[in-house]
This record gives structure tokens, sequence and C-alpha cells, in this order.
């Protein structure tokens, strides 16, 4: 009886992203009043409008790949290793003396060829040799992370020209750069995705991969083309990363791994596949980063941080599931 | 949906009508340590607490729960978000706080690094707890009583990036390599990243590849003890000499049964307090000078630079003294 109730007050809502959306504005209110002066203001949320891209690009790198049915355990990896590569390049040709703008030139194309040659063997793998996604994602992480620590010894690379910096604090008109490399992502991700022949074709895969091969969808290019895309949105995270932290490591980004599976799943993509909205994902990325700002601005205990963000997750997840139960029987 | 857009509306006009600035009597010092949760930044945090009690001000104690430079970073973004007076930060790696520290400075917050160094261009002030070249030079002198001049040895670190390590490393490698050269180095240093439990294994690792190791350092307060857990736990304490940085409470059972046979530091509260003392002159617009007199620690050191303080000179803890402390 009460789930009806909730599920109706669900559907008073036209789909599972407005309601979260209302979910964001509630928390994003609600963090404003708990700290006030200190929340709502232009320089907290320049600060957030610089800390969230680099989550939401994994977030959508994430998204991406289950909904076409799999999941891609080794993004984070994948950026540390190209924002490692890309690294070496920044710091051994700046210390070289080479001109800045050469070695941007030089480090940010290798970052992004390293993250497609990443994306190529989760690719190889999955599609061509037709390993479990779960499996071969966990086998190829492993991989880039061994990758990582043997280039590394464990340390950081750093050195970096002041000009690489600019990514990471730099803005154009009052936008932090971040923000604006997050939208053109989101704006792009959306277009490839959800309003494109390939995207469609990624999302009836997810659905069911046996019906889409006797349809004539060539599933082996689709998927090449879903992890392929999955790591180029990797090294645009590991740029943003290796900017803001100055030095690039295998251990950055690390959590961004379980938060980009929470973030998709929060923002209402199907974890099977087959479902799935840019615009969720990113309203959830938004909820999650918003939480965890607010929270350590009010002054919560940093573990407590986390549980309260399980929490949510588990409650938003839970209103959508009853609000579709809610659906059928009314 | 009229209903929503009237709870939205609703919900706005409150975040907005809160909006405004309340005013801070008390000022608020952020202490960052590298991680929270082991026993040095434990002691760290008492002495922070104890002197936020003393003077007045408000003192947040907070870092990661692993010794990460990233989650370094972005908590210190929301803390300037939020609007304190200063931050003093041991960083993880210093090239990755630097951006966020010139955030800081252009906000008008002072900054200071403490136990570890970061970008000395950045901070106002660098507190740190011992002069670097004496401590790492004390270290291996301490390595050479117990092991002798000659034989084979290696070095258990913390984090590969913390500045503090490196620098007591380098200067007891460049030490060594004049006044004893038939030491041997067996292999580069070894991270343990401040988990005893890393350094344990990495310590098995190193007696089994190295069958004549006769001595270990361990720098960072985990790296000594996980060593002399193995070296316990082999037996092999009448062998190999285990020396290192660590706290006189936690080391108490290695010390008393040769394990590990001294450990060098000083104490952490001190370290704790007198950084909160310093921040809270440096918000003050009081600049602090060399020899001054700080209470409960006693005469500080300011180098030539201006800018680097020196607490105090290292203490040893040994099976004799270490139950005389209570940290």
């Amino acid at each position: 009886m009460r789930n009806a109730a909730i599920g109706k007050f669900i559907q008073r809502f036209k789909n599972k992203e407005a309601f979260l959306f209302l979910v964001f504005l509630l928390l994003f209110a609600l963090m404003s009043v708990i700290s006030p002066g200190r929340f709502l203001t232009w320089r907290n949320l320049q600060s957030m409008a610089s800390q969230f891209p680099e989550f939401g690009i994994f977030a959508i790198a994430m998204m991406v790949v289950v909904v076409s049915g799999g999941i891609n355990l080794s993004i984070t990896f994948t950026a540390a290793l190209a924002s490692i590569v890309g690294g070496i390049l920044l710091s051994r040709m700046s210390a070289a003396g080479i001109a800045p703008a050469l070695v941007l030139l030089a480090a940010i194309p290798t970052m992004l060829v390293v993250a497609l040659a990443c994306g190529a063997l989760n690719g190889l793998v999955i599609a061509s040799i037709g390993v479990a996604p779960m499996l071969a994602t966990l086998g190829t992480m492993t991989l880039f992370e061994g990758i990582c620590l043997n280039i590394t010894k464990g340390g950081s690379i750093a050195g970096f020209p002041d000009a690489f910096l600019w990514f990471g604090a730099g803005s154009i008109l009052g936008l932090p750069f971040p923000l604006i490399l997050f939208i053109v992502v989101a704006v792009a991700s959306y277009f490839i995705m959800e309003r494109s022949a390939f995207g469609l074709k990624a999302y009836m895969i997810g659905c069911n991969p046996t019906v889409s091969a006797y349809s004539g969808i060539n599933v082996k290019k689709v998927l090449y083309g879903v992890y392929l895309f999955s790591g180029l949105l990797c090294a645009l995270a590991g740029l943003l990363m290796s900017s803001r932290y100055n030095s690039a490591k295998e251990s950055y980004g690390s959590s961004y791994l379980m938060l980009g599976i929470s973030a998709a799943v929060l923002g209402g993509t199907d974890i099977a596949g087959g479902y799935g909205k840019v615009v969720g994902t990113v309203i959830a990325v938004m909820i999650l980063q918003v939480i965890s700002t607010g929270l350590n601005i009010f002054g919560v205990n940093r573990y407590i941080i986390n549980v309260i963000m399980g929490g949510i997750l588990i409650l938003v997840l839970g209103l959508n599931l009853i609000g579709s139960r809610g659906k059928k029987t009314s | 949906m009229n209903f929503g857009k009237r709870i939205v509306l609703l919900l706005v006009v409150l975040a907005v009508l809160t909006g405004s600035a309340f005013a801070q009597k008390k000022p608020t010092i952020v202490i960052m340590p590298k991680l929270v949760g082991i026993p040095y930044f434990n002691a760290s945090e008492t002495g922070a607490n104890q002197a936020a009690k003393d003077l007045g001000i408000n003192v947040i104690y907070t870092g990661p729960t692993t010794a990460d430079a990233s989650e370094q970073v972005r908590m210190l973004e929301d803390l300037i978000s939020k609007g304190v007076d200063a931050i003093c930060v041991a960083p993880n790696d210093p090239a990755a706080v630097a951006p966020v520290l010139k955030k800081a400075k252009a906000a008008g917050i002072v900054v200071l690094d403490w136990d570890t160094p970061a970008d000395k261009a950045l901070v106002d002030l660098s507190v740190h707890q011992i002069d670097d070249k004496v401590f790492g030079e004390h270290v291996w002198d301490c390595l050479v009583k117990e092991m002798g001049a000659t034989g084979d040895y290696a070095i258990i670190t913390g984090g590969l990036s913390a500045a503090n390590l490196n620098g007591w490393i380098d200067a007891g490698l460049a030490y060594a390599k004049v006044k004893y050269p038939k030491l041997r180095l067996v292999t580069d240093k070894v991270a343990s990243d401040e988990k005893q439990q890393m350094a344990y294994q990495k310590a098995l690792d190193l007696i089994k590849a190295y069958p004549n190791l006769k001595g270990i350092i361990g720098m960072s307060t985990p790296a000594p003890l996980g060593a002399a857990q193995a070296v316990q736990e082999k037996g092999l304490k009448a062998k190999i000499a285990v020396v290192g940085t660590a706290l006189p409470t936690s080391s108490r059972p290695f010390l008393e049964d040769g394990s590990l046979r001294v450990a060098n530091l000083w104490d952490p509260s001190k370290l704790g307090y007198l950084t909160v003392y310093l921040a809270n002159e440096l918000v003050k617009h009081k600049k602090p000078v060399n020899g001054m007199d700080v209470p409960n620690i006693g005469k500080i050191t300011i180098l030539a630079d201006g800018k680097t303080v020196i607490m105090a000179p290292p203490t040893d803890f040994t099976k004799e003294n270490a139950k005389n402390y209570t940290f």
C-alpha cells in the first residue's frame, strides 16, 4: 500500500532522470543551508566545478560501456598509464629546455594514443576473443597497473611545465577549463550514444547481443568502438588529473572506479545493459560531488561521508525500484 | 508537475536567503597530516588540539585515510572553500599540492608545511622537527653502532614522494659514502606507504633475497616496526640490526626483545603544538624570530632563509628508556 503511494509520488516525474534532478536540487539546498555563506559562494561553485569533471568523465566512460552490456574495470589505470607516459614526456622535454608549447603538443596526443591503445586491447580481448568484459577488464586493469608501476617504481612523475597547469586551474570566461571539457564530453557522448546509429547499436547489443548479431549488426565493430571511446575519455580524465595534481602516479583516481560505477547506476543506467542516459549520469555525478564537498565544508568526519554516500545510493535506487513497480501495478 | 516546481522554488529561495556571509570570530587553522590513523599522526593531533585549547582558537585536524596525495588536494580545495585562516599540510607529494597551495595563497590563507616540506617558495613557514642533514647522519651512525661499519643493509621507506623521508635518506647516504665506505646498500629504497603490514612483507622479501643482510633502516614510523616484526618472526634479531624512526610506545615490544635496536624520533605532539602555535602567530601577522621561546616547546631555531623552523634535536628510544614516554 505504502509502496503504491511512494510509487505514485515518483510517477509525478516524467522519468527517473527528472526525479534524480529533484534529489540534486534538494541536496544542493540542504548543503547551502547547513553551511551558510560557505557552500553557496562563487568560489565554492568554481572549486566544485574543477573537482567533479575528472570524476564525471570517468563516470561517462563507465556508462558507455555498461549500456553495451559490459563493464570497464580498467578505466582508472588506463588514465593513469596515459598520464604517466604523457607525464614522462612533459618532464623530460621540459628539463631539456624545449618550448612549453611544443612539449604540450607532443605530450597530449601521446596521452590520447596510449589510452586508445588500452581501449583497443580491451576491444581485442572482449570483441575478438570473446572474454566476458568483467574478466577481460579485470585482467587489463592489472596489466596497466603493472606497466605503470614498472615505469614509476611506485613514485610519481613530476616536473611538468607551468603551462600544463592551465588545464586544471585555468578558466575561460569565468568557467574553469575542467568544466568546459566536461560539458564538451557530455554533449559529445550524448550525441554519440543517444543520437547516432552507432549508439543505438550499442544499446541494442546491451539488450541482447545474440538478437543484435542476427539482426545484422556488426557486434565486434560496435564493441571495439565502445571500448575505444571509453579509453579516449579516460585519457581526458587523466589529462585533468595530472594537471590538477601537477604529477602523475598510478594511484591517482583509483577511487573513481567504484564511484564511477555508482554514478552510472545512480544515474539510471541498467547494470545489465540496454538503458542509460548521459544526463542521468551527469546529474548523479553532481549529486555525489555536492554531498562530498557539502559535508567536507560542514565538517563531517571523512569516514562518515562514505557511509552517507552509500546510504543515498541505496535510497535513490530503492525509490526508483519502488517507482517502477508502482508503474507496473497501476 | 506544479507541486514539484513549488518545492524547487521554495528550496532555491531558502538557499539564497541563507547564503549571506557570517562573520567568524575565532581564527580557524587546518592541520593536515600525511594520513590519519597511525600513532605518529594521532600523537600530533593531541598536540594540535592542546594548542587549540591553550590559544583559544579553532583547529581542524583532518587528512586522508591513506597516504594519498590526490585525496589531500581534494580535501584542501574544499577547506579553502570553507574559508579558513591558515593551512598547515604535511604533503605526501610536494608537487601534487603545489597548485592547491597556490590557490590558498591567492585566497589570502596563511600556508605552512610541517613534518615534511612542500615547495619552499609557496609556504610562509616550513616547520621541521629536526635538521634533516643532522637526522639522516644520526640514523646512519646508529645503524653502524649496531651492525658495524661493514656489511649489507637495506632501506625501507614510507611513501616514495615524501620529501622529509627522502631528505633524511639522501643526507644519510651522502654521509655514509664518505664516512662508512664499506657499507653496502643492497637495493634501492623500498616503499611501504606508511603501512606496517607492507613494511613487514617487504622486509621478509629483503631477508629472503639478500641472505647476507646485516641491517635494515626503517624511515617513517610504521616501517621499522614492520621490519622488526619480520626479523622477530624469522628469529634473526641477533644477525640483522633494525633501526629507524618509531614511537617509543609502539616500539617497546620490539626494543625489549632486540628485534628493533634503537628508535630515533621526537615528540610528535610537540610538533603538532608548535605548528598550530606558529600558524596562529602568522594569522595575527606576527613573524616568528630565531631563538624565540615557544611555551611548552622551548627555544626554536629559524634558519637563514627565514622560513625553515627547526624544533629540537632528536631523541633515541632504547630498551632502557622507552617506558618513560607516553607517545
